[in-house]
C-alpha cells in the first residue's frame, strides 16, 4: 500500500513536470488513467470478479461464511506467495520453498510432538526456515546458479523431513489449533497471522534502509555494490526472508491439519508463482508491490470458490487460472509500454538541466 | 591549476603486466584540483588498465600512487573510493525501478529520528530533500528526484550517476572524479548537458580524468591532453598549446613523442 502511494504521488510530480513541458499537448489524464490500471489493474480485476460471481454463483458465493472461506484458501497460498516475491525482490527464484515449509514444520512438530511448549516448537520451525534460507543465499552468493540451488535444497530438505519423520507424518499436533481451525470474530485464525505477515512485510520493503536496498540489490546488484554496500548480505537476507515465510506457512498448514506431513507439496509453490505473477513482478527482480501479490492469492482463491460454488470441475478453475495469468502479463506489458511512451518525451525535451545551455533547447531535441 | 600545487593524484613510474604483455610501463601522470585531464589513445593503447589502476581495479605491478600528496595502495575499488577517487562508469550502475533520490543517497541513506530510525526506518523526506540539496549545489535540476530512474532520459540517468559520484567526491572536501566515456551513448542535445555538468564540477575544485575516443569531447572540456601508445605516455601537453592534427599523430604513433617523453 505505502509503496503505491508513493508510486502516485511520483507520478504526480512527473506530471507536473510535464504539464510545464512544451513537448507535452495535453493527455496527462490518459497517462494518470494508464498509471492507475496498471498499478491498481488487479484490485480492480479482483472487485469485478467479486461482483460478477456474486449475481453469477448466488446466493451461496457473496456470504459471509465464503468470504472467510475464500480468506482462509487465499491465506495459505498468500503466505507461500510472500515467500516467492522475497526471494524474486532480493533477484533469485526460491524454488525450495516447499521443501523449507516441510522440514521446518516436521521438526517444529515433531519438538511438539515430544512435549516441548508452544513457544519452542514454533521459534524452532522459523529456525529452520531462517537457517535454509542462509544456506541458500550463502551458495548462491558463492556464484552458484539460485534456480539449481534451490532445486537441491528441495529435495535435499524434503528427503530430511522423511527422515526425521520416519516416513510417516508427524500427527496429534493440537497446541496449534489456535492460530489452524479457530476462528476470532468469524475470521480463521491463519488470514490474521497473514495480514500480519503482509503488513510488516510491505512496511519493511519500502519504508525500511534494509528492505530498499534488499529491492536495489534485486534490481541492479553492481550497483548496489559500487556504492560501498555489502550487497551479498542482502542477497542472504532475501532468501532468509523467503525461508522465514515459507517456515510460517508450514506452521499454518499444521496448524490447521494438526500433523505435518514430510511430503513437500510443490502444488502449493505453483499456485504461490502464480498469484505472484499475477501481481506483475517481474521474476528478474528489484520491483513489484507485496499487497498486489495479496490481491493475486485472493483471485486465484475467488475463482476457484465461485466454480465450486457452482458444481464447476476444478480443473475448470486451473485452466481460468492460467489464461487469467498470460492476461495479466499482457496487460502489465502494454500498460507499462505505453506509459513509458507518454512520459518520456523525446530526450531532454521537458528538462534542461541549466538555461544557460542554450543549445540544448527542448525544439532541438 | 597552479603549477606548483599538490596534485590532487600523482602516479609516478606506474607499470603494470598482463602475462608477457606489457599494458602499461613508465606512465608518470597527475591531475590537479579543478583541472580536466583527457586521456586519449587507441585501443590497446593502455587507456582503459589506466583507468582500472586508478580506479583500485587493477594493482600495478610498478610505481607509486599518491593522493593529495600522501601515498596510497589501492588494493580495491572500495579503497580508492575512500581516497577520495571516485569513477562513474559507462554501465552507470543505476537502480532503474528505484527514484532518483533513492539512488542518489544509497548507501549513506538518512534514517528517521528515534526509535523508527533505530529500526532502520528511511527518513524518505530527508532523502528527496538532500538529493535536491545536493544536485542543486552541483547546478544540476534533472527531473523531480522522486522519479524512477527508468522514466529518465539517457541524458539525464548520466547526470545522475555523475552527480552520485560528484556527491560523494564534493562531500568530502576535495576528490577526483574518473569517467570512462561519459557521453558514448548520449545524442547531441545530451552531450551538452553532461560538458556543462563536466564543467561545472572542475568550478567545484574536483580534478576530473576523462577517458574517452573522442577528440571533440577532449578539445571542448579539457585542460590538458595525456596520450598512451603502446603502454606508455607520448604525450602531456596543454589544449591550448597543441591542435588535433598533432593529437591524432600521437594517438596512430605518426608523430614522434614529445622530446622530453622519449625513454
Amino acid at each position: 500500500m505505502m509503496s503505491n502511494r508513493s508510486d502516485t504521488e511520483s507520478i504526480a510530480t512527473v506530471l507536473n513536470a510535464e504539464r510545464k513541458g512544451p513537448s507535452d499537448s495535453g493527455g496527462t489524464n490518459g497517462v494518470k488513467t494508464l498509471v492507475f490500471l496498471r498499478d491498481r489493474g488487479i484490485i480492480v480485476l479482483w472487485v469485478v470478479l467479486v461482483a460478477v460471481f456474486a449475481f453469477w454463483a448466488a446466493p451461496y458465493f457473496f456470504t459471509l461464511a465464503n468470504a472467510a472461506l475464500v480468506a482462509n484458501v487465499a491465506a495459505l497460498t498468500a503466505i507461500f506467495a510472500a515467500a516467492v516475491a522475497f526471494g524474486v525482490l532480493s533477484g533469485a527464484l526460491d524454488l525450495s520453498i516447499p521443501g523449507t515449509a516441510t522440514l521446518a514444520a516436521v521438526t517444529g512438530g515433531t519438538v511438539l510432538h515430544a512435549g516441548a511448549p508452544v513457544w519452542l516448537g514454533i521459534a524452532v520451525t522459523l529456525a529452520v526456515g531462517v537457517g535454509i534460507g542462509i544456506i541458500n543465499g550463502v551458495l548462491v552468493q558463492r556464484g552458484l546458479n539460485p534456480l539449481v540451488v534451490t532445486i537441491a535444497t528441495l529435495t535435499v530438505t524434503g528427503g530430511v523431513a522423511q527422515v526425521i519423520a520416519g516416513g510417516v507424518p508427524v500427527s496429534g499436533i493440537t497446541q496449534l489449533t489456535w492460530m489452524g481451525s479457530t476462528d476470532y470474530f468469524g475470521v480463521p485464525a491463519p488470514v490474521f497471522v497473514v495480514a500480519l505477515v503482509f503488513l510488516v512485510g510491505a512496511v519493511f520493503l519500502s519504508q525500511t534502509r534494509a528492505g530498499v536496498r534488499l529491492m536495489a540489490v534485486g534490481g541492479n546488484i553492481e550497483a548496489v555494490r559500487r556504492a560501498g554496500i555489502n550487497a551479498n548480505w542482502y542477497r542472504v537476507l532475501g532468501f532468509a526472508l523467503s525461508g522465514v515465510c515459507a517456515a510460517i506457512g508450514g506452521l499454518l498448514v499444521m496448524a490447521t491439519t494438526t500433523q505435518a506431513s514430510p511430503n513437500p507439496s510443490v502444488d502449493l509453490l505453483f499456485s504461490a508463482l502464480t498469484a505472484v505473477a499475477l501481481s506483475g513482478m517481474p521474476l528478474t527482480g528489484g520491483r513489484g508491490s507485496l499487497i498486489r501479490v495479496l490481491i493475486g492469492a485472493l483471485i486465484i482463491a475467488t475463482i476457484s470458490s465461485a466454480l465450486v460454488i457452482k458444481g464447476i470441475p476444478p480443473y475448470f478453475a486451473t485452466i481460468a487460472t492460467g489464461v487469467l495469468l498470460v492476461a495479466a502479463l499482457a496487460f502489465e506489458k502494454v500498460m507499462s509500454s505505453e506509459v513509458a511512451r507518454r512520459l518520456a518525451p523525446p530526450p531532454t525535451a521537458s528538462l534542461p538541466i541549466d538555461p544557460t545551455t542554450a543549445t540544448s533547447t527542448p525544439e532541438e531535441a | 591549476m597552479e603549477p606548483n600545487s599538490v596534485p590532487a593524484l600523482r602516479l609516478s613510474g606506474i607499470g603494470l603486466n598482463y602475462g608477457f604483455v606489457k599494458a602499461l610501463s613508465g606512465v608518470d601522470f597527475e591531475v590537479h584540483h579543478g583541472e580536466i585531464v583527457a586521456v586519449l589513445g587507441d585501443n590497446g593503447a593502455g587507456k582503459s588498465t589506466l583507468l582500472k589502476v586508478l580506479s583500485g581495479a587493477h594493482r600495478a605491478s610498478e610505481g607509486t600512487i599518491q593522493v593529495e600528496g600522501s601515498d596510497h595502495d589501492f588494493k580495491s575499488p572500495r579503497d580508492a573510493a575512500d581516497a577520495g577517487v571516485q569513477m562513474v562508469y559507462q554501465d552507470l550502475a543505476l537502480v532503474d525501478a528505484a527514484d532518483i533520490a533513492t539512488n542518489l543517497t544509497l548507501g549513506r541513506e538518512p534514517l528517521r529520528r528515534g526509535p523508527l530510525g533505530w529500526l532502520g526506518f528511511l527518513d524518505k523526506k530527508a532523502m528527496r530533500r538532500e538529493s535536491l540539496r545536493e544536485l542543486e549545489s552541483l547546478g544540476v535540476t534533472t527531473a523531480p528526484v522522486s522519479r524512477p530512474v527508468e522514466m529518465l532520459s539517457g541524458g539525464q540517468r548520466q547526470v545522475v550517476a555523475l552527480a552520485r559520484s560528484a556527491v560523494r567526491v564534493t562531500a568530502r572536501g576535495h576528490g577526483v572524479l574518473l569517467l570512462d566515456e561519459p557521453t558514448a551513448a548520449l545524442g547531441y542535445a545530451q552531450t551538452r548537458q553532461v560538458e556543462e555538468l563536466i564543467r561545472r564540477m572542475r568550478g567545484l575544485d574536483i580534478a576530473v580524468v576523462l577517458v574517452t575516443h573522442n577528440l571533440q569531447l577532449c578539445f571542448e572540456l579539457a585542460d590538458r591532453v595525456v596520450v598512451l601508445n603502446r603502454g606508455r605516455k607520448v604525450a602531456d601537453v596543454l589544449t591550448k598549446d597543441t591542435d588535433m592534427d598533432s593529437v591524432v599523430g600521437w594517438i596512430t604513433g605518426a608523430r614522434a613523442p614529445q622530446a622530453d617523453l622519449v625513454a
